[in-house]
């Protein structure tokens, strides 16, 4: 008896073991590259899909990584290494500064101008604002206009049916998203759902089950539902450029799905993959892509969505106060 | 005269001794309010890599009593746990809200091995909840410990003689031994989960392989003129893992409790005795 109750103490205390404590790598400028590095080596979710060779990196930026070099000095090395992702949504965060990689909008032309939106031909002086929607009546009266800026800057329904109802005898609407960095899926959501008249799938997402690049769970269904009691079934039109991004590229996704609408201007900036935070440990945090999502094809759209009409802003109809990508919108509601 | 002396005197006992035979016995419930003020350390995985670090205070509930007036080898135990905090990480750059909840029902057998010593030893349920916030992040800011576990549950109280005061030593102590718990991915946000339905794999079966725990609380019970007061220090150690992410949770405290005995009489069956008075007219 006194054997087998030894046995069993052992077992308790041996059988805990089996959890595998996680790797703790000192605060140094040495152990918080190894960190960074590791955190995006077995969290980032787009490593395999941009082909990009995460060891090779190590190699290349462990070599320029001294104990020597200042904070500011380790930071932009870090900044710059997290730039060879190529994402929006990779940012390092520190007391002082926040890396960035802006290139999926800055290498490409604008196509938007916010004192053009704001002029008398469009929004105007007087336009209505209702929380994140600002709204105006656009071509003598027969076009709706809405701009949204930001999926941050929160609306709710009594909004959306505020302007639809202003908009009530316009032909059409239009929904300019440019500019739009993003923000909440849920407000992304939201506002697609008007549009619809079923409940549809209009997406997938799947998100990291190990550490393998290549390690994710099985693609979950995103649906769009069909608002409870805001239908809008005429015309519309969203607008887009480079830097309609995130939960923008979410909104785009959905609304290129629903009945009765085009998209029209640049190829969305991208940026489908949600997004979590790590920290290394000096306590700086890191932003990165997490859970990829693809349109309802099953098709990456971390590089954007194409538009139904390529328009670019004309620098001569700028010159003239006229907005190229708008106009050409109001032409296809017509 | 001495033989109707003698006479009355035999009626007059066999009078008292039926009184003491027939007199009602009541079951006590013996309770205690407890306030502590706690170190913890906290590793969520799922918010940050770093252990965090802080302090918070802690209020518990406790009472026992005997299963019947016949059965007093028997009792059922419950106590009610909370804790507020806050920590930090080791740079100081970022800080961790938590609030937790723990509450556990069970049962123990008293025995008493030796003179002055009395061991309790049986069974617990509980539920555990522990709600963190890490305002920093993005899209993960927030991560909730879920668990039930079925808990080998004791206490060893000893007699002790101090500063002329009859005081008690009371170790309490209670460990996990098989339940069920939640744990996300790591890579699976809140949205997903909870936004899009998808609970896939965040259920958990917990046992020795994959948790293991230690709840003990070392306290002297120090008797006043009209109260009763225990005073001592409070150790909470849980490691659990799941889904690849290690979770631990220490947590150390100094605690003090007023104790009290009560007995509870409600509706037409416990009607209290007439020379108990209450308010309640």
């Amino acid at each position: 008896m006194k054997k087998y109750s030894l046995i069993i103490l052992l077992v308790a205390v041996l059988l805990p073991s089996c959890m595998n404590e996680p790797i703790v790598e000192p605060n140094t400028n040495m152990g918080n590259f190894e960190s960074l590095w590791r955190i995006i080596d077995t969290k980032y979710c787009y490593l395999d899909y941009k082909k990009i060779n995460w060891d090779s990196i190590h190699t290349a930026y462990k070599a320029k990584v001294t104990e020597s070099a200042d904070a500011l000095t380790f930071f932009d090395l870090m900044g710059t290494m997290l730039g060879e992702l190529k994402d929006g949504h990779v940012n390092l965060y520190s007391d002082f500064d926040r890396s960035r990689y802006w290139k999926w909008y800055t290498d490409y032309p604008a196509n938007f101008n916010i004192d053009l939106i704001r002029s008398a031909r469009y929004l105007g002086e007087n336009y209505k604002i209702a929380n994140g929607l600002s709204y105006e009546k656009i071509d003598n009266g027969r076009v709706g206009y809405i701009y949204l800026g930001s999926f941050s800057n929160g609306f709710n329904d009594a909004n959306i049916v505020s302007a639809m109802t202003y908009f009530k005898d316009c032909k059409g609407l239009i929904i300019d998203v440019r500019d739009n960095s993003g923000g909440s899926l849920d407000y992304s959501k939201q506002l697609a759902s008007c549009f619809f008249k079923e409940e549809k799938v209009t997406g997938y997402i799947k998100h990291k089950i190990g550490n393998g690049h290549t390690d994710f769970s099985k693609a979950l269904e995103v649906k769009t539902p069909a608002h409870k009691y805001i239908q809008y079934q005429r015309q519309v039109v969203v607008l887009t450029n480079r830097k309609s991004y995130s939960a923008t590229n979410d909104f785009v996704n959905r609304m290129k799905q629903a009945p009765n609408v085009i998209i029209v201007g640049d190829k969305t900036g991208g940026g489908s993959g949600l997004p979590l935070s790590s920290e290394i440990p000096n306590g700086w945090m890191v932003r990165f892509s997490s859970s990829p999502m693809y349109d309802s094809n099953m098709q990456e759209i971390e590089w954007g969505i194409d538009p139904d009409v390529w328009v670019s802003l004309s620098s001569f109809d700028q010159a003239n106060g006229i907005d190229t990508i708008i106009e050409r919108a109001i032409k296809l509601i017509k | 005269m001495k033989k109707y002396f003698i006479y009355i005197l035999s009626i007059l006992s066999s009078y008292a001794i039926a009184q003491t035979t027939d007199e009602q016995k009541y079951l006590l419930t013996s309770a205690s309010n407890t306030l502590g003020y706690s170190i913890i350390n906290l590793n969520d995985p799922y918010l940050s890599p770093l252990t965090y670090s802080g302090s918070g205070v802690g209020y518990d509930f406790q009472s026992q009593r005997f299963l019947s007036v016949e059965n007093t080898h028997i009792s059922k135990f419950q106590k009610l746990s909370l804790l507020v905090g806050k920590a930090h990480n080791p740079p100081y750059t970022a800080s961790m809200s938590y609030f937790g909840v723990n509450y556990g029902w069970g049962m123990r057998c008293h025995l008493k091995p030796m003179n002055k010593l009395r061991v309790q030893i049986g069974g617990l349920w509980d539920l555990d909840f522990m709600f963190k916030y890490l305002a920093r992040n993005v899209n993960n800011p927030v991560n909730v410990d879920l668990a039930t576990n079925l808990n080998v549950s004791g206490s060893a109280t000893y007699d002790i003689s101090l500063f002329r005061k009859d005081m008690k030593l009371k170790l309490d102590m209670k460990s996990p031994i098989l339940g069920c718990m939640f744990v996300p991915y790591s890579g699976a946000s809140y949205y997903e989960m909870f936004g899009l339905g998808n609970l896939d794999n965040v259920v958990h079966f917990s046992s020795l392989h994959n948790k293991r725990g230690l709840d003990a609380n070392l306290m002297l019970e120090i008797p006043l003129r009209r109260s009763l007061w225990r005073v001592g220090l409070g150790y909470e150690t849980m490691k659990w893992s799941a889904n690849d992410l290690v979770f631990e949770r220490n947590n150390l405290s100094i605690k003090i409790a007023s104790v009290f005995d009560f007995a509870t009489f409600a509706g037409r069956k416990k009607r209290a005795p007439s020379n108990f008075i209450s308010p309640n007219e």
